[in-house]
């Protein structure tokens, strides 16, 4: 083990260089990622006060109890009681549907800039993220009032009030909040597939054309397996804070209809004796996504194999 | 005065919007945080896990109206002596909801304490276990804290709050009697009342052509699929489901009867999915807004939604019911001093301040809410034009308190069933 050692430190100073490099950044997942993520799971596995109900964590492991996890089993799947099954399903659909639309709405986009904004593309890329350094909730605040009845969105559906378009947006709808989801969470997507289109070689293409591949060819055999890393990347970015995402919900809807499992989480934080619960729910949460944060993980680690 | 209000409401309406309610808020959270650590750790000690809460002996008294509760002050936590001369170039650190009291209440008290220096400052919040737990946290010293009457019993079973002076405090006459004593801390030991409110129906009547409280059961508009989509109902546990056991008939707010909770789900499941309301607190500016027509509102809020209107928008559109034999929800604030307060002589005065009727009457003006002033009759906030005529509704009378159903503290045992009930319906099932 030792000699092991020594021959890693040996073989090559940067290695020794690459552990100091990284420090910070394990001080800061230690710090900021292992350390909450126990607290979280010794509050999620502790207990409740009886009298007071607030949240008593099992700092040991021996001393942990499965009432909130089991509490929340029951309650996921299967029968009457499953209330938060629907939730659960509500923010795997919302997700999915604000996934597909955020790509194919970045794609395009992604596409024009890398390929065709020429020099523009600097300035196109800055005004795409431009309302980003406004906060999400004021850009949520100012979709409620553009979507009130009588509202911007209203009067531009229906040419100034030529067509009689009177759609209730904010009547907790499910489509308000995908819309809101995808308008929230699209940046993420446009600035990887704007990365790995813009990575993609011209002479790759002038190639594909001069073998004969038509323009759908082209895109079908060269520009979307190449992007692929990217898209990839766009997806897990999006999906993973959409996943959590209570905010958008509560603003554009309110309604108990659209709840999402950031709400169930939300509320059960903010209401005594229920914290376990919420910790519950976040380290479910957290496990369902890193199955696709893994898969990405090791197709970009295949990706490097392949190309060293 | 009223134009004061007008300028005030320009400014931003609590855009966070999403936390809990500013009043209320404290039935939700305060047990979550009233205990310090060592208390909470011998609790857990003695109690087996799993064992019902029931079963134990709460350390916690539960005031009621037939139960009123006298508060003790511990030793270690004796009240101040009289007649100290107020603290100099002191500030005097406030913790209250956002909005909740008039910034002409402030200076007028650093005007008249001038000669002191003294300053104010108000620190918010949004929600009450995050209140509770800075202030047990303790790394600001907050002098005051406004709460609602059922957290009384925790900040002074936990000695959080400092025993009252009386003698800094002769305004006390100026409440209705009923506050001079009240149930919830006889003696007054603890606490000044701050605001009254009630809980009712507001509507637009430019987009609403009945008369909702003309309807035998007006809460059954919550569930009336004709106005599906435009209306909204508190996001408070305690509101809401009282609400629904108002509109199934049932007065008793306080229930533990799981029948009766039973019948709640259902009633609000069903109400998910007949006219799928917003679940807010923040009626008072999307009604006048056109987010909503029919809301679920206090009445303080109903008094401030003239001034949310869009320009050029017409007051005389707003109603508010309130049932009219009073059988409906009343409640109120209060002001406490905290023990961590490094100014307990100023932070007297400041409550004796709030007794004024000249300051209560700004913190009218600027909240919408009402301070139970015995010289603030209805009659005389309508005529005055604080309340406006079509939203007399909104007065809270002074036998309110008398006819009206209060949500009192419930048992652990009882708060655990609601906040079921509550949580199945928040989870949109």
């Amino acid at each position: 083990m030792k000699k092991w050692l020594r021959s890693r430190f040996r073989s090559g100073r940067s290695d020794l260089f690459g552990v100091l490099l990284s420090l910070p950044a394990i001080v800061w997942l230690a710090i900021f990622f292992v350390v909450p993520g126990y607290v979280l799971l010794a509050i999620a596995f502790g207990t409740v006060d009886p009298i007071f109900r607030a949240p008593l964590p099992a700092w040991s492991p021996l001393d942990w109890t499965f009432g909130s996890f089991s509490f929340v089993f029951t309650h996921l799947w299967g029968g009457t009681d499953a209330f938060f099954g629907p939730a659960v399903l509500r923010t795997v659909g919302f997700v999915a549907a604000a996934m597909v639309l955020c790509l194919l709405i970045a794609f395009p986009v992604a596409y024009f800039v890398a390929r065709h904004a020429g020099r523009w593309r600097g300035l196109v890329l800055a005004l795409l993220v431009a309302p980003f350094w406004i906060s999400y909730m004021m850009r949520m605040l100012a979709w409620v009032n553009l979507l009130q009845t009588d509202g911007l969105a209203n009067r531009a559906l229906s040419l100034g009030g030529l067509l009689p378009v009177q759609v209730d947006w904010l009547a907790g709808r499910s489509s308000t909040v995908i819309l809101g989801l995808v308008y929230g969470y699209v940046p993420y997507m446009v600035l990887p597939l704007y990365a790995a289109l813009d990575r993609i070689s011209p002479s790759m293409i002038e190639a594909a054309r001069d073998l004969g591949a038509g323009r759908t060819e082209v895109f079908r055999r060269v520009i979307l397996p190449m992007s692929l890393p990217g898209v990839a990347a766009g997806l897990i970015l999006v999906t993973l804070p959409m996943t959590g995402d209570y905010f958008t919900n509560d603003l554009l809807s309110g309604s108990p209809r659209t709840s999402m499992v950031g709400n169930l989480i939300n509320e059960a934080i903010s209401t005594p004796g229920q914290a376990g619960q919420a910790g519950a729910l976040v380290s479910l949460l957290i496990l369902g996504l890193l199955v696709p944060m893994l898969l990405y993980v090791r197709s970009t680690l295949r990706g490097q194999d392949v190309r060293s | 005065m009223v134009h004061d209000r007008a300028a005030r409401s320009t400014g931003p309406a609590e855009p966070t919007g999403r936390g809990p309610s500013r009043r209320s808020v404290l039935r939700y959270s305060a047990l979550a945080a009233a205990l310090g650590p060592a208390a909470l750790a011998s609790c857990a000690r003695d109690q087996p896990l799993g064992a019902r809460p029931g079963a134990s002996a709460s350390p916690l008294k539960i005031a009621s109206p037939t139960n009123p509760v006298i508060w003790p002050i511990a030793t270690d936590n004796k009240p101040i002596a009289a007649g100290l001369a107020p603290e100099q170039n002191a500030t005097l650190q406030l913790y209250n909801y956002a909005d909740y009291i008039a910034p002409d209440a402030l200076k007028s008290f650093e005007k008249k304490y001038k000669k002191y220096n003294v300053k104010v400052k108000v620190s918010t919040f949004n929600d009450a276990s995050e209140a509770l737990a800075k202030i047990r946290g303790g790394s600001v010293p907050f002098d005051i804290y406004f709460p609602s009457y059922d957290a009384i019993g925790k900040l002074a079973t936990t000695g959080l709050v400092r025993p009252l002076t009386h003698d800094y405090l002769p305004g006390i006459t100026n409440v209705w009697p009923e506050f001079q004593n009240p149930f919830y801390d006889s003696g007054w030991r603890y606490s000044i009342p701050f605001m009254v409110y009630t809980t009712g129906i507001a509507w637009r009547t430019d987009k609403v052509s009945e008369n909702i409280g003309a309807r035998p059961n007006p809460w059954n508009v919550f569930w009336d699929r004709k106005y599906a989509g435009k209306m909204s109902v508190l996001d408070d546990y305690r509101e809401t489901i009282s609400m629904a056991l108002l509109y199934a008939g049932d007065s008793d707010v306080n229930t533990s009867n799981q029948v009766a909770l039973d019948k709640v789900q259902a009633d609000l499941l069903t109400m998910t999915r007949t006219s799928h309301p917003t679940v807010t607190i923040n009626a008072y500016s999307d009604l006048p807004g056109g987010r909503f027509n029919i809301s679920h509102c206090w009445s303080g809020d109903a008094v401030n939604m003239p001034y949310y209107l869009p320009k050029g928008g017409d007051p005389g559109i707003l109603r508010y019911w309130f049932p009219e034999d009073g059988r409906g929800l009343v409640n109120n604030d209060l002001a406490v001093l905290l023990r961590s307060g490094q100014n307990p002589v100023l932070a007297h005065l400041f409550l004796e301040h709030l007794l004024d009727p000249a300051v209560a009457l700004a913190n009218l003006s600027a909240t919408g809410y009402q301070p139970p002033q015995n010289t603030m009759t209805a009659e005389k906030l309508i005529a005055d034009e604080y309340i406006p005529a079509n939203l007399k509704t909104a007065a809270v009378l002074p036998g309110a308190f008398e006819i009206g159903f209060r949500t009192l503290e419930l048992a652990p045992e009882t708060d655990a069933r609601w906040q079921a009930v509550w949580q199945r319906f928040k989870a949109g099932a």
